[in-house]
């Protein structure tokens, strides 16, 4: 059974004149134990799709449409907002970009990890609570690797390193023991050996506690070692989903196959002052965007027909959302 | 936070330094002899001129002029109101107190009712109450004060009879002077009606107070409201949501606290006209204040009592500017870190 389940998925920004397709009938679904990541370029919608999975999105400047979506089986489109908001913040948890943007500047750090130890978890009189959440709240810094738990509970976020306050949020994230981890960006801004550390900590949380993780990323090449699948999207559509092995050796879309092509490699001959690859061009600005295939004008193989938007094609688990693929030729 | 604290204090020195000495070429700018506006002793024969004018140094050098000047202002002597020839002050120290009164009293309201509509405002943004509360706050600000004091008069005491029109204190108490602050002393007497005599005085500061907080309360309003703003915009509110924290939550717990950290940092700029409301207030409400005694100096051309009674509220508002910085530094772990060039 699919953990999560979501078909063609929109959301629109409401603009004074006229409304805006941020997200054009996006599909992802994901297995129970799964690392999925979600790839594209800055502006391509992933964060915002991360954001209306969880439900933060500011009602009155978003509209968010779907055919479906499906938790653990459970139709939520069919409950009322409440319900469905307590079963999303129940089992499903987001860690941010800018970790330190994210925790309140003035309140120490203990005090919002006890607020994020749900009344659910303890029992007892008020006082007994406040020992059990003062213990939940230093186990929680244990798993996430954090030692010196007096030193970080004391602290304010600004007195922490970058990397330190993301181990943080993924701790308070922790603290509902969810079963479903989104995470956008989180290594941006940080220094490789960080990066490298956070990547670590959330693999073994999928491997100890079969969490499964939506790990949102600009970056093709990085996620590659941390992933079982990938989601590929370019401005605000669709573009590829398949195990990362797929996506890697056999990449069917020719924006995937640019995407690859542009991370330069070690063994790669180049002359001297050579152009990198890339498409030309750059991702289109929400106001103009271009219609049907939104990679058209910057597409290789782009033809009179990508005007009309492409039907996503399943060939054996890998989805391609194009009228060109790049199947035949492998 | 000591740091904090030593820093604040000896910009307060300096501010000090700086004020005197405004005061201090006041009294040569005014028309005049220099030594008869600083002392006010406007009615002494030659003789105690020759001796006054050694006192202050008034042959030497200006910079000795200065000093001499402030050893009088530190010993407590700042001179004789040209006017009814008292010591400046006795007077300033029975006449600042209600002023203080007043305008304390006027803050307080201005916050406690301010603050909190301003975040409604921003929780209810663009919607029907957030209008509305915008509406009624930019005709308070518009209203003038001295008009509205007189209304005020008008409905409340003389149509109504609800409250008193003018004075701190009915005359039919009689309450020892000892900190000079009439609520206060009252509640430190032991007479058999100081409970009523209580009640009386508040009764009396309402309607001059409720008068001078409108103005501030109207821009607390709109400060609360465009902080609060920002702050439900910022990314741990959008975090704190993902933690699954109900909205009521959020906002009490992380909204409200660091919205009111933007808001004390606004107080201190706000005290300062706050306190030249007032002083049209107390001649409105015959409140026996330094406002009052002030504007009264000023018809009168007692300069002496200008120079110093500038010279002591300005004092007075700049110490309440350190209060507010340290409340502000109090509540907010980034202001107390800071400790290099800010």
């Amino acid at each position: 059974m699919n953990l999560l389940d979501i078909r063609n998925l929109s959301i629109e920004l409401i603009g004074q004149k006229h409304d805006i397709l941020a997200v054009d009938r996006v599909s992802l679904t994901m297995k129970e134990g799964e690392v999925r990541g979600l790839v594209g370029e800055s502006g391509s919608g992933k964060s915002l799709l991360a954001q209306a999975i969880i439900g933060v999105l500011d009602e009155s400047r978003w509209r968010v449409h779907a055919d479906r979506f499906h938790w653990r089986g459970q139709d939520l489109l069919r409950l009322p907002i409440e319900e469905r908001k307590a079963i999303i913040s129940k089992d499903v948890a987001m860690i941010f970009q800018e970790p330190i943007a994210c925790l309140d500047p003035t309140t120490t750090i203990g005090e919002q990890l006890e607020e994020a130890v749900p009344e659910s978890m303890l029992y007892g009189f008020f006082w007994q609570k406040r020992q059990q959440r003062k213990k939940a709240v230093i186990k929680l810094l244990h798993r996430v690797g954090i030692k010196q738990h007096t030193m970080c509970i004391n602290s304010y976020p600004h007195q922490l390193t970058e990397a330190l306050c993301q181990r943080v949020m993924i701790a308070i994230a922790l603290a509902r023991r969810p079963i479903l981890l989104i995470a956008d960006e989180p290594t941006a801004a940080m220094e490789s050996t960080n990066q490298g550390q956070i990547f670590r900590l959330l693999a073994s949380l999928n491997q100890l506690k079969n969490m499964s993780i939506l790990l949102i990323s600009h970056d093709l090449e990085n996620v590659t070692h941390w992933t079982h699948t990938i989601t590929v999207m370019y401005s605000g559509q669709f573009v590829e989903a398949g195990t990362t092995k797929q996506i890697f050796t056999k990449p069917y879309h020719p924006y995937t196959q640019a995407l690859l092509d542009s991370s330069p490699k070690a063994n790669m001959h180049l002359p001297a002052k050579a152009r990198l690859m890339t498409l030309p061009g750059s991702i289109p600005i929400l106001q103009h965007l271009p219609i049907g295939c939104r990679l058209g004008p910057r597409c290789p193989r782009a033809q009179k027909q990508c005007v009309n938007a492409p039907k996503v094609k399943n060939y054996h688990g890998h989805q391609v959302s194009c009228h060109f693929s790049l199947k035949d030729l492998y | 936070m000591l740091l904090f604290f030593v820093r604040r204090l000896s910009l307060f020195l300096f501010t000090m330094l700086l004020l005197t000495w405004f005061a201090f070429s006041l009294a040569h700018l005014f028309p005049g002899d220099p030594l008869i506006n600083l002392t006010g002793q406007v009615n002494a024969n030659p003789e105690q001129l020759i001796a006054l004018g050694q006192q202050y140094h008034t042959e030497d050098h200006m910079i000795f002029q200065y000093f001499s000047y402030l050893e009088h202002i530190i010993s407590g002597d700042l001179g004789l109101s040209m006017a009814s020839q008292l010591p400046i002050a006795s007077e300033l120290a029975n006449l600042l107190p209600a002023t203080i009164e007043l305008s304390i009293v006027a803050l307080a309201i201005a916050m406690i009712t301010g603050v909190p509509i301003g975040f409604v405002a921003a929780i209810y943004h663009k919607r029907k109450v957030d209008d509305v509360i915008l509406t009624f706050s930019m005709i308070g600000y518009s209203i003038p004060i001295f008009w509205l004091g007189l209304l005020a008069v008008l409905i409340f005491s003389i149509e109504l009879g609800w409250l008193p029109s003018a004075g701190q204190l009915s005359l039919i108490y009689e309450i020892d002077h000892v900190t000079g602050f009439l609520i206060i002393d009252i509640l430190l007497s032991d007479n058999t009606y100081k409970w009523q005599a209580f009640a009386d005085a508040t009764a009396h500061i309402i309607l001059p107070a409720c008068v001078v907080a409108l103005a501030p309360a109207t821009i607390f309003i709109r400060l609360a409201r465009t902080t609060m703003l920002e702050i439900l915009e910022t990314s741990y509110i959008k975090a704190a949501k993902a933690k699954g924290l109900s909205f009521r939550q959020i906002i009490y717990r992380h909204a409200v606290r660091n919205a009111m950290i933007q808001v004390v940092r606004h107080v201190g700029l706000q005290f300062a006209s706050l306190m030249t409301l007032a002083m049209v207030t107390e001649v409105i409400f015959s409140w026996p204040g330094i406002g009052r005694w002030l504007i009264d100096s000023i018809y009168q051309r007692d300069y002496t009592a200008i120079q110093n009674g500038l010279l002591v509220l300005s004092i007075f508002i700049f110490i309440v500017h350190i209060i507010t910085d340290l409340t502000y530094a109090g509540l907010n772990p980034l202001a107390r870190e800071r400790s290099y060039g800010s």
